[in-house]
């Protein structure tokens, strides 16, 4: 068993070989990081051209929902930029390259998402940053040395749920021909996360909070920084949720990767 | 003309093979339909009419407008740029046929197969699930052909990005800028109505909205006259033409860079 430091050490080491074999495609790079720029606001644009419209949404002001937006941005950056390896693990699993990953005394996990840092996710990451810092002083969100600790507990556990998601649909190649259609409808609920829970009702708030709780990605925790005096006490269980669906997921994932058998060439 | 008609039914059994990709794209259809309705409900409980346009109006555009959004969906770009990083573009060139049209008929028998599959399951739930009205009105005649001139516009976007992997590798890129600037500014996420004024005098005028905010006003708003269509038509037919040519001086230069490796 090798301790955390010698992960995060070994982390490093391949990232940043990952960086400098990349960084010969500077263009692409660029073009990337423009693309990503755009697609990450594009929610937030049409909130604000709604907002145009009508006063709130659902209660929720124009400002109060660029806070959750960045709250957002800032939780799947981490799926992004560390975890993106997951969109090629139904290619790996096709054509049999999958096996090289079995060959190396590391966690297998870790050494498959390692093999990818997506360099143009860190564009979400700043902008969900900059937008954050923003709304806050725009809302007068006084940062107390407990709220800026709950915001580090509730953001790592939004990231964990958003992994969670996103590999568990990956994970689904291991038992049919191509999961791209599930983690195309994993990628497209994602979107929902900033969406006020409260305009739903019935199944879909059901759904959204127990089933696929991409609630707890964004507008559930956004609410112990934006109405602290009301937050339903479900918020509270945020790294329960987070921990618990990671801790299925990994369960998930060595399932998938003892089942494997290769594609016999 | 009978060797495109192959291609496209090529690409419909394609579709074929992958249907159990349907089935998702319908769930996740769902999905965004039932988001879509409570989200236009709570913001409809301001006003009765906003921006000119009833409850059941919006949320018809916005959830026919996903309808088309699957089933314009045809990848068109990514499949260039497979073809031209693996150099297997080099076989449509030897052949006696028009590159342009081949990909044209290519992607036509694959919005068929998507409209099959899922368009069409889609329009049924919104009649007997969401239990939306249609009106009625000549509008809902010039529909179809509306709905192909928005096919041939979405079609040349998608060939134009495709185009430009001829110099650039960075297709994820180009594609999501393309994606974003289509889907915001024209309609398939939010109706125009709903844009300031100012934006929306100048998105009028631009080939965006004619893939889909003017195919859906024929369906939300049918019971409209001739002066408020046929300028509509007239703006699609034009970017219809002027993409088409466009794209097609663009490929003109764009094939002399090509160098496929030999092998």
């Amino acid at each position: 068993m090798r301790t955390i430091g010698e992960y995060l050490r070994l982390y490093f080491i391949i990232e940043a070989q990952y960086i400098k074999a990349r960084m010969q495609y500077r263009a692409d790079f660029v073009i990337s990081s423009i693309g990503m720029f755009f697609s990450s606001l594009a929610t937030l644009g049409i909130f604000w051209v709604i907002l145009k419209s009508v006063p709130d949404l659902a209660g929720w002001s124009l400002m109060e929902m660029v806070f959750i937006y960045a709250f957002y941005m800032i939780a799947i950056s981490p799926m992004q930029i560390l975890f993106d390896h997951a969109w090629q693990l139904r290619f790996h699993i096709q054509r049999g390259t999958f096996l090289k990953y079995y060959f190396r005394p590391l966690n297998m996990m870790f050494y498959y998402m390692s093999e990818m840092f997506d360099l143009k996710g860190i564009t979400q990451l700043v902008v969900g940053v900059v937008l954050l810092v923003y709304a806050s002083i725009q809302l007068h969100i006084d940062w107390t040395p407990i709220r800026v600790v709950l915001l580090f507990i509730a953001l790592f556990s939004a990231a964990l749920v958003q992994i969670s998601i996103i590999v568990i649909a990956a994970c689904a190649s291991f038992w049919v021909l191509d999961s791209y259609p599930v983690l195309g409808l994993a990628w497209k609920l994602r979107e929902f996360s900033p969406y006020p829970m409260t305009i739903f009702d019935g199944a879909f708030r059901f759904v959204f909070t127990f089933i696929i709780p991409i609630g707890f990605v964004s507008f559930y925790p956004s609410q112990l920084f934006l109405r602290p005096q009301d937050v339903s006490s479900l918020v509270y269980f945020s790294p329960v949720v987070g921990i618990g669906l990671f801790a299925l997921t990994y369960w998930v994932w060595t399932k998938g990767v003892n089942s494997y058998t290769g594609t016999g060439s | 003309m009978k060797g495109y008609l192959a291609v496209m039914r090529g690409s419909i059994m394609v579709g074929v093979v992958y249907r159990f990709g349907f089935i998702f794209s319908i769930i996740g259809n769902v999905i965004y339909l039932g988001v879509a309705y409570y989200l236009w409900k709570s913001i409809y409980r301001h006003a009765d009419v906003i921006r000119g346009l009833t409850f059941n109006e919006t949320f018809l555009y916005v959830a026919l407008g996903s309808a088309i959004f699957i089933l314009l969906k045809t990848y068109m770009d990514w499949i260039m740029n497979y073809e031209i990083r693996e150099g297997s573009i080099a076989t449509y060139l030897i052949k006696p046929i028009d590159f342009g049209l081949y990909m044209l008929f290519t992607s036509f028998g694959s919005v068929l197969m998507n409209l099959a599959a899922i368009t069409i399951p889609t329009l049924l739930m919104l009649l007997f699930v969401f239990k939306v009205d249609f009106t009625l009105g000549p509008g809902l005649l010039i529909f179809p052909l509306s709905l192909f001139m928005a096919f041939l516009i979405s079609f040349y976007f998608d060939y134009f990005v495709g185009l430009l992997c001829f110099y650039s590798e960075s297709v994820w890129g180009i594609s999501t800028v393309k994606d974003i600037v289509v889907t915001v500014f024209s309609g398939a996420l939010i109706p125009l109505q709903f844009f300031p004024d100012a934006m929306q005098r100048i998105l009028l005028w631009l080939p965006f909205q004619a893939v889909y905010h003017t195919p859906l006003m024929m369906v939300t708003r049918p019971d409209q006259g001739w002066e408020v269509f046929l300028p509509m038509l007239l703006v699609q037919l034009f970017w219809t033409v002027a993409l088409f040519i466009a794209t097609r001086m663009f490929y003109n230069q764009a094939i002399k860079v090509l160098r496929v490796s030999g092998g």
